[in-house]
């Protein structure tokens, strides 16, 4: 009983597995989409078969997305495009066949069999041929024709290549309007044999390349009937890499000849420019596919490269070498290139010694190594004998430890060495990258030095101008008050006078004591000081000498017309009294008072606060309701109580 | 200005009507008028006067006076004794800066003066008056022309007399010249030349038209926009009413104080300052 029960589970569970088996199944079945859909710069209308696995869409089966807008014809020009193919397993798998279109209207049209015909000009590209699981395979044309009226009028490149599994294979030809370009491959994808560029119009330069088993032998050029040929790679038999013929490979082609014949000339003609648009209408059609599924539409023609590959020590040292040189650069770049530097290089003759060094440094240094960078960040440095290749980039300046300096100023010309300091150890006639790297760090350390010592000496040097521009505005500042004071103080009151007079010594006083300074950085730092204290006293000397100007407004103020019925007359009245009279008896005197014993530049910032705001205040009062106020007043004699009824801070040393 | 004319004018007029001789009665109960006028000595009076305006509303004012006024007497020669006590109060009406205009009445009390007389030594008077002041600004000066108009109701010291009915009609020219000021204004003094015209009329007045002319020199001192202190001294004569033949005369020393408080609050009184000019 108990076996039947443990068989009937089982069972059980067998057809709830296949149950559920089979919907999953069901899940993985074919959708269909219909509708719009944007695949990179290409948004148009989509149709497409597609699976969803894991909530991904993959492509399977036919896919078509294209555009065309008649309006957009009609009006100016129209953009169109049409991609029909199919997918396997989001793999691009089949025939497929690519449109691009840029075309114009005339305007034009007629019926034909009732269907409206436009007539179109512009450019249409196509592209067709069969793929494999993403890659080329078969017969590949890619063709941009040229549309007059609905008509091809001109052939603008035409490819033809065939591929087996994406690797080139048989004969190829790719024609521009001007070139024909045509070769033939080994079964590897290798280049062989001779590979011909004709001009087409038959007058130009026609260039043949020759390969053998992917290796470049040589290139000949000839040119209305004089040959010229350049061997390459031709007897090479060392080790050797494949890579693509791509403008890596042109630079590799350089590379081996400036190594080998120090030449920096260029190598090929007009070849891999045809190369180069052929790739670039591939990349156009890798593009979509690759956006739209896993693809890799590239076509790879494949050469062969002598290879010199570094060692793990090399490798290290390359990197060195690329950090070393973009410091040292940086470095020798802000200071040939600064404008402070380039002024006192005039007058001061270490700052001028020390420029040149940096100038001597950038020329015969960094710039063979600049080359040197740039053959590593180009990935070629590995294509080329390495000691030759060294030995070429130092030809015009061979490294060295000691400079030459010529230092010419105010027409005296003084020579001086300077010795690249911790190079004893470096052996300037090996040339490998273990020399470089030694060359490069070393002059980093050398460049890091002088830079240490010059911002001192520009540092310094700023330091002392900012000093005499700051003394120059104190002693403006400083004049400025003297004749204000002076100016005004001839009108003054004896109060007043003696108040602003005050100001003058201690302003005097403060300058005195600053100028008894020495050291340069404290002195810039009192200097700022004192230079903000003197605003400060020149606002209050003008706070002070407007005050009686102020009283003669606070009491025009506080004066009402009144009608004297006895005399038939308006009579200015005076009123609020009292609190007029609190402000000229008591908080003047306590203004004068400050401004005569304090030198703090915190207290006459605030003194010259407080003053404003009392003023403020005291026209704030002539409309206010102050009966309470002046009840108040009655019996207050101290300054700060009445600035304090008057709803004043008085000054934070008196709150104390 | 034209206004000014007008009012010229009209005190002219007036001045013409009240010197119209068929007015003069030559012959009143029996009295004869003597052959000449008869000027009687001069009396010296003191007067110590209070002038009150107080400002209650934008237009309207409360005019306060009390007027102390003393007599000589041969006891008394200099000082004298009190003579007349004044209570006058009115309702003043500021039609602008330059024009207003008052109504209110006077209560007097009159001492009996007189030595040998065996009569009530106290009577009260009364009186409606209205006054209307022009004054005109003239250089650094102002001067002022008021005409006042009394209806008064007079009774003598004897026991059960009747009181007597009278108009009085009042002109007074006067000026006020500042001395040590460009204008009138706190801390001026100032002189004020003034003279005024009384005429009277009613039943009891018979001939006896002219009841005063006072000639009066003050000096005045503004101390403040609310307060005036000022001395001076007037002459008057005028006639009789027993007698138009007969003429009293008068020295009088006046004193008097101005003040004008105004106890409206600041928010009230701030829009009246220029009133309508």
């Amino acid at each position: 009983m108990f076996q039947f029960t443990q068989s009937l589970y089982r069972l059980t569970f067998i057809v709830a597995f296949l149950l559920f088996y089979n919907f999953s199944v069901e899940a993985q079945e074919k959708l269909n989409y219909q509708g719009p859909l944007s695949v990179g710069n290409y948004t148009g209308d989509a149709n497409y078969a597609y699976r969803i696995i894991d909530s991904d869409t993959l492509f399977d089966g036919p896919f078509r997305l294209k555009r065309a807008n008649l309006d957009a014809l009609l009006q100016k020009q129209d953009y169109t495009f049409d991609f029909s193919g199919s997918f396997q397993d989001n793999y691009p798998n089949g025939f497929w066949k690519f449109q691009f279109g840029q075309f114009q209207s005339n305007n034009e049209s007629q019926v034909v069999d009732y269907q409206y015909r436009v007539a179109i000009s512009g450019v249409q590209e196509e592209a067709s041929g069969n793929i494999v699981l993403g890659k080329p395979d078969g017969s590949w044309i890619y063709s941009v024709n040229k549309i007059e009226d609905s008509k091809i009028s001109e052939t603008l490149f035409k490819s033809s290549i065939i591929f087996d599994k994406g690797i080139p294979q048989q004969n190829f030809r790719i024609e521009n309007d001007s070139l024909i370009l045509a070769g033939r491959f080994l079964r590897n994808g290798l280049t062989h044999d001779e590979w011909s560029l004709f001009d087409s119009s038959g007058i130009g330069v026609d260039e043949s390349w020759f390969f053998n088993d992917g290796l470049l032998q040589k290139i000949r050029i000839e040119s209305s009937g004089s040959i010229d040929e350049t061997p390459i790679y031709d007897n090479y038999a060392g080790q050797t890499k494949i890579i693509n013929l791509d403008s890596r490979y042109i630079e590799a082609l350089a590379i081996y000849q400036y190594a080998i014949l120090n030449s920096d000339r260029p190598v090929g003609g007009k070849m891999q420019s045809l190369l180069a648009q052929n790739a670039r209408y591939y990349k156009k059609i890798d593009d979509i596919l690759s956006e739209l599924g896993e693809s890799s539409f590239l076509p790879e023609f494949k050469v062969k490269v002598p290879y010199f590959p570094f060692s793990k020590e090399e490798e290290q040292q390359i990197n060195q070498i690329l950090a070393d040189y973009n410091a040292a650069e940086l470095i020798s770049k802000s200071f040939l290139e600064d404008t402070q530097l380039n002024i006192l290089k005039l007058s001061d003759q270490e700052a001028a010694f020390k420029y040149e060094v940096i100038n001597q440094i950038s020329n015969d240094v960094l710039n063979p190594l600049k080359q040197l960078v740039l053959f590593i960040n180009n990935k070629v440095l590995e294509f080329a004998p390495r000691k030759n290749l060294l030995e070429s980039l130092w030809n015009e300046t061979k490294p060295k430890s000691e400079f030459n300096i010529e230092v010419a100023l105010d027409s005296v010309k003084i020579n001086r060495t300077f010795k690249l300091q911790s190079s004893n150890t470096i052996d300037f006639s090996v040339f490998d990258l273990k020399t470089m790297q030694n060359i490069s760090t070393t002059i980093l350390a050398n460049l890091e030095a002088i830079k240490a010592e010059l911002n001192q000496t520009l540092l310094n040097e700023k330091r002392q101008q900012e000093l005499i521009a700051l003394e120059e505005k104190l002693i403006l500042q400083r004049n400025e008050m003297h004749n204000y004071i002076d100016s005004v103080g001839v009108e003054s009151s004896g109060n007043i006078k003696r108040t602003l007079n005050s100001l003058k010594k201690h302003a005097d006083n403060a300058l005195s004591n600053y100028s008894a300074l020495t050291e340069l950085n404290t002195k810039l730092s009192a200097g700022q000081k004192l230079l903000s204290c003197y605003l400060q006293i020149n606002k209050l000397a003008k706070n002070i000498a407007q005050l009686p100007e102020q009283e003669d407004t606070i009491k025009e103020k506080y004066k009402d017309r009144i009608w004297n019925p006895f005399m038939a007359t308006l009579m200015d009245e005076e009123v609020k009294k009292r609190i007029t009279s609190a402000y000229r008896k008591f908080i003047i005197p306590y203004f004068l008072k400050h401004a005569e014993n304090e030198f703090e530049c915190n207290q006459v910032n605030q003194l010259n606060d407080l003053m404003s705001m009392t003023y403020q205040r005291m026209l704030e009062l002539r409309v206010e309701n102050t009966s309470k106020l002046e009840r108040k007043l009655r019996k207050v004699t101290d300054p700060i109580v009445v600035l304090e009824l008057f709803e004043l801070q008085p000054l934070t040393t008196d709150q104390e | 200005m034209g206004s000014y004319k007008k009012y010229t004018l009209a005190i002219v007029a007036f001045l013409l009507w009240c010197t119209n001789p068929s007015l003069y009665a030559q012959d009143i109960d029996g009295e004869l008028l003597p052959s000449a006028s008869k000027f009687k000595d001069p009396k010296t009076k003191i007067w110590f006067n209070t002038y009150g305006n107080i400002r209650i509303s934008k237009r309207l004012f409360w005019v306060a006076q009390t007027h102390f006024r003393f007599e000589e007497t041969e006891d008394t020669p200099f000082i004298g004794q009190i003579g007349q006590i004044y209570n006058r109060h009115a309702i003043g009406y500021i039609y602008n800066k330059k024009i207003n205009a008052s109504l209110g009445g006077v209560m007097r009390i009159n001492f009996n003066t007189d030595e040998s007389s065996e009569d009530r030594n106290v009577v009260p008077e009364f009186r409606i008056w209205h006054q209307y002041q022009f004054a005109q600004p003239v250089y650094s000066a102002m001067i002022y022309h008021r005409i006042r108009i009394e209806h008064r109701w007079t009774q003598g010291f004897k026991e059960n007399s009747e009181y007597i009915f009278r108009n009085r009609w009042r002109y007074m020219f006067r000026a006020k010249i500042p001395l040590n000021n460009h204008k009138l204004e706190p801390k001026t003094l100032y002189i004020s030349p003034e003279s005024e015209l009384i005429m009277q009329s009613g039943k009891a007045v018979v001939g006896s038209v002219m009841e005063d002319l006072r000639l009066t020199t003050t000096i005045g001192y503004i101390l403040t926009p609310r307060l005036t202190v000022a001395g001076g001294l007037m002459y008057s004569q005028g006639q009789t009413l027993e007698n138009a033949g007969v003429f009293k005369q008068n020295w009088t020393m006046r004193f008097h104080v101005y003040f004008s408080p105004d106890f409206r609050k600041v928010k009230n009184k701030l829009p009246e300052i220029h009133l309508n000019d």
